[in-house]
């Protein structure tokens, strides 16, 4: 008996010291205090030795690659940015510098900038990047530079001259990031690759603040370590970055990323559900959100809409559009799908931001005053107090009652301004203007079929919306048409792209979310570029919907400066003439539930200091990392 | 040349003509399907902050030249089988330009392990508990074994799945339900490794070993069921024979024939994986890489994983059928 607990003893120990030597070099064994652990929202990845970002191979991005080794020459933050503006000269000296036509732009190169390998960033490899891509069709940046570039030179080490082929104020938007943009290559690592299209890049090399440490050949984890150069980077303007390690993760569901942040191990979730996020401000005391309060969430740059397929002659009518906007009652809708956590918009752009300070604000008094008709009356359909009443009704929820903002200015930028109000009256007399009948309590269109809407969702992929379009549909249904909401899967590339749909919750609109120019999704939205019926629709205008007017605006847009201020008035006659056409109707922002847990960091971007957009897989949420300070001692 | 030779050379012909039909149906399945990699490639493109609809158009063009996507189906068809006539099974459309074959190898160990040692624990627990409950049917234990083996048997294994989930994920959580290891564990092989892969692969094991052992025993019981009463076994008894003896030597042995059949199709059908358990599971196996393929609409990818399951089913019954004349003396090669 001795003996055998002597062995078992002893099977123990060698089990013991085999576990301690097993987990030595993953990420769990780097020391926590100079760790942040970030929840990568692409799960796990399928092809985890990819590294070559200009090439999409199945590969991560957000696994920290775009975040925090790749670099462009300029950034726009969707929130305020730092160095006290959202336009960022990042590898670039200076704004773009375009010719009188927009046929040239010249690029001014920082110095003293270099790659983690110690080789100098030059105008070479900017040249080198869009040249290689045009030769390579299929890199991910090679046709858009092939339909626009003409030639690309070095004038000097600091200076690229773009020759386009045809005038674009908007060229250098390629360069600007967003969530992503083309991403400059390393010239001294590629021109030694046979075929930069088939070439892994296993060992990036970085121009970012980070270099790549460790990765698991599962693709659940990657780790970058800070770079001792790091002053040899763009990000170094603004300091220091804090973290010496970054691990980018694959937490799992949302029940085990509330887990794992409850107990710690879990810096930033991405995005949780709406109950995860409430359980978390429930249970911890170390969370931090983008509202301290309800909603808590991050309203994202694009627009969840009820998007109408206008090639289908049901819904080629604004009047039908409309019948339906006012057939909504957005609060049950919010409630249902948000849990009341939405930031709302009558208006075709997103609630975010500079939007709300350039559009939705100074659009209020319009909106007010804005009438329809429906043929036996005038209406003014806009309810300014819907955000207000949507705060109210959360107030009456003990558990959030707290947390609900009582300043008017808070509960806009919380839970947006303003909506349709519900109106089945105008909204009947509108469809009998349409040719519409109501037969035996059911709508009937003007050829006599009884009036059927498909609402096609996402179902479990984005559950949110799904809720919202299956109640929609009810809604629409307890007036007497026929609405069911049905679900699918590949909602974009089977129904949206095709135009195999009739109504759908997606988006159409995405904008720069810290700049008012709009021309990053209208431009696509130009009637030159709507597909005929049965053919594949390029993005983003999966309503199909044309109009002269729009078209003048777009190409007038396309004749300023991005920053020219007539850009924002230009951008206001688009909402007008959305507002009054419907081709869409707007619903929301895109909330994302991004939760930060102040454990071992603190300094995140809150609505408080809104100084980048929260959700860690930006590229622009590297200025995280000079921002956050180590919450414990070493 | 003998008859059992030309008996081969038919049935090699048979399995070729299985390959051949299998993998066409399933290449042409593939490419009527709504989604398509191009497509797919085009939306991460487009999610990347590209929005000019002239580029894209160009985009789609190189990628669909690029992805050997060009010309109508049948010169796809006929490029696909001169590709896999040489062995090669192209790259994955979807993690372009990284080959189906590295990517299935990633996946394939997983589900191996996972099915292989599962049918095993399966196949053994199944006949043994049969061939003793067949034997000795007054038994009660081994009527409550089998009554309980009997009301799984039609239970789908995914709803047993989530109930062990349930059970031992949430209000007893002493097991892992996600994934085939530790996130944060380290790959080199290492005891504690394979103690955390074991502990990892118990629940999707054991999902599938409550359901299947329950067929393996009703078989295994009633093919004993039948022999106890065949002469050879009575005069055994009457002649005072063991009884541990007779059931082994004598029922077992012969009742095992047909199971070994039935062994070595479940062992070739281990290449189609377990799609919802590692789905229930999030198990890193050849299953959930099949449904990822086939939401990003990797044809070369679905091709490949369903060649390889062809392949494996179709390869098993051949050796079964030639080995059966061999082995068994009943069947006889006319």
């Amino acid at each position: 008996m001795q003996q055998l607990k002597r062995l078992a003893f002893g099977v123990a120990l060698a089990a013991l010291g085999l576990t301690a030597a097993a987990r030595a070099d993953d990420y769990t064994s780097l020391p926590r205090k100079e760790t942040l652990i970030v929840e990568n929202p692409e799960g796990t990845i399928k092809n985890p030795g990819w590294f070559n970002i200009w090439v999409n191979a199945g590969a991560g991005v957000s696994t920290g690659l775009q975040q925090l080794t790749m670099d462009t020459l300029w950034y726009i933050d969707p929130e305020q940015g730092l160095g006290g503006s959202t336009w960022d000269n990042s590898l670039a000296a200076d704004k773009p510098q375009y010719n009188a036509d927009f046929t040239e732009m010249t690029v001014k190169l920082r110095k003293g900038l270099f790659w983690s390998d110690g080789v100098e960033f030059t105008a070479d490899d900017v040249v080198y990047t869009v040249k290689t891509q045009m030769d390579h069709p299929g890199m991910v940046w090679s046709a858009a530079f092939s339909v626009q570039v003409a030639s690309v030179e070095a004038t000097d080490p600091q200076t690229v001259v773009f020759k386009l082929k045809k005038p674009n104020s908007r060229f250098h938007a390629l360069f600007t990031v967003r969530w992503n943009g083309a991403w400059i290559m390393p010239k001294h690592v590629f021109e030694k690759v046979a075929d930069p299209l088939r070439y892994d890049f296993a060992n990036p090399v970085s121009l970012g603040a980070y270099k790549l440490k460790a990765y698991d050949p599962q693709g659940k984890w990657y780790t970058w370590e800070k770079r001792d150069d790091w002053q040899k980077t763009s990000l170094a303007r603004f300091g220091e970055p804090a973290p010496k390690y970054v691990t980018y993760v694959d937490p799992g569901p949302p029940d085990k990323r509330t887990i794992a942040q409850l107990e710690h191990n879990l810096d930033i979730i991405h995005d949780n559900t709406p109950e995860g996020m409430f359980t978390l401000k429930e249970k911890s005391k170390s969370i931090e959100t983008w509202f301290p309060g309800f909603p808590f969430a991050h309203p994202d740059p694009t627009l969840p809409a009820v998007i109408f397929n206008t090639q289908d002659p049901t819904f080629n009518n604004p009047d039908v559009r409309w019948a339906l906007a006012l057939l909504i009652d957005i609060k049950a809708v919010d409630m249902a799908s948000y849990r009341g956590t939405a930031t709302l918009s009558a208006l075709g752009v997103p609630p975010t931001a500079i939007a709300m300070k350039d559009y939705q604000a100074p659009m209020q008094d319009w909106l007010k005053d804005f009438e329809i008709d429906t043929g036996k009356q005038k209406i003014k359909p806009y309810d300014p107090t819907i955000g207000q009443q949507v705060a109210d009704l959360l107030r009456k929820q003990p558990k959030f009652k707290d947390q609900i903002p009582t300043d008017p200015e808070a509960i806009s930028t919380a839970f947006g301004y303003g909506w349709w109000k519900p109106n089945p009256q105008a909204a009947a007399e509108l469809l009998e203007k349409a040719g519409f009948k109501k037969s035996g309590g059911k709508w009937m269109t003007p050829d006599g079929q009884p009036f059927k809407i498909r609402m096609t969702v996402e179902g479990d992929t984005r559950s949110v919306f799904t809720r919202a379009g299956t109640l929609i549909a009810q809604q629409w249904a307890a007036f007497g048409i026929d609405a069911k909401a049905v679900p699918t899967t590949n909602l974009w590339q089977v129904a949206l792209q095709p135009g195999d749909f009739q109504v759908a919750i997606a988006w159409s609109v995405e904008t720069w979310g810290g700049d008012p120019d709009l021309s990053f999704f209208l431009d696509s939205w130009h009637s030159q570029f709507v597909a005929k019926k049965g053919e594949v629709q390029p993005p983003r205008n999966w309503q199909r919907w044309t109009n002269p007017e729009l078209d003048k605006i777009i190409e007038t847009i396309r004749g300023i400066s991005a920053d020219d201020p007539k850009g924002i008035e230009l951008g206001k006659d688009y909402l007008k003439l959305v507002a009054k056409e419907m081709p869409t109707i707007p619903l929301m922002s895109y909330n994302v539930f991004t939760s930060m847990d102040t454990t071992y960091w603190t300094g995140y971007p809150t609505i408080a200091d809104p100084y980048t957009d929260p959700v860690p897989n930006w590229a622009n949420s590297r200025l995280m990392m000079v921002k956050l300070k180590p919450a414990q001692p070493k | 040349m003998t008859p059992y030779l030309i008996f081969v050379l038919k049935r090699f012909g048979q399995f070729l003509l299985v390959v051949f039909l299998g993998v066409s149906i399933t290449f042409f399945v593939t490419h009527l399907t709504p989604i398509d990699p191009v497509e797919e490639s085009i939306g991460a493109i487009t999610q990347m902050g590209q929005s000019d609809p002239n580029a894209i158009e160009l985009m789609r063009q190189s990628l669909r030249e690029l992805y050997g996507m060009e010309g109508s189906i049948w010169q796809q068809y006929l490029h696909f089988w001169l590709r896999l006539a040489t062995g090669d099974l192209g790259p994955s459309l979807s993690a372009f330009p990284t080959p189906v074959s590295t990517i299935i190898m990633r996946s394939l160990p997983w589900t191996i392990g996972l099915m292989t040692v599962s049918t095993l624990i399966t196949f053994v627990l199944g006949n043994a508990l049969g061939a003793l409950a067949g034997y000795y049917r007054k038994n009660m234990v081994l009527k409550a074994v089998s009554l309980v083996c009997i009301a799984l048997l039609p239970i789908p294994y995914y709803i047993l799945a989530f109930v062990l989930l349930i059970l031992f994920g949430y209000l007893w959580p002493v097991l892992p339900i996600n994934g085939g290891y530790e996130m944060n564990a380290n790959l080199n092989l290492s005891f504690a490794l394979v103690l955390d892969i074991l502990e990892h692969s118990i629940l999707p094991a054991l999902s599938l070993i409550l359901v299947g052992a329950g067929s393996w025993l009703i078989g295994m019981r009633a093919l004993v069921s039948n022999i106890i009463t065949d002469d050879y076994v009575v005069f055994a008894e009457l002649g005072g024979v063991p009884k541990r003896k007779i059931l082994r030597s004598y029922i077992a042995r012969n009742a095992m024939v047909p199971q070994f059949t039935g062994l070595a199709m479940s062992l070739g059908a281990i290449f189609n994986g377990t799609v919802i358990t590692e789905i229930v599971f999030g198990y890193p196996g050849i299953g959930n890489l099949l449904i990822s393929a086939v939401h990003a609409g990797d044809y070369s990818l679905v091709l490949g994983l369903s060649a390889l399951s062809i392949v494996g089913v179709a390869a098993a019954v051949f050796i079964i059928d030639i080995l059966s004349p061999l082995i068994d003396p009943r069947i006889k090669v006319e």
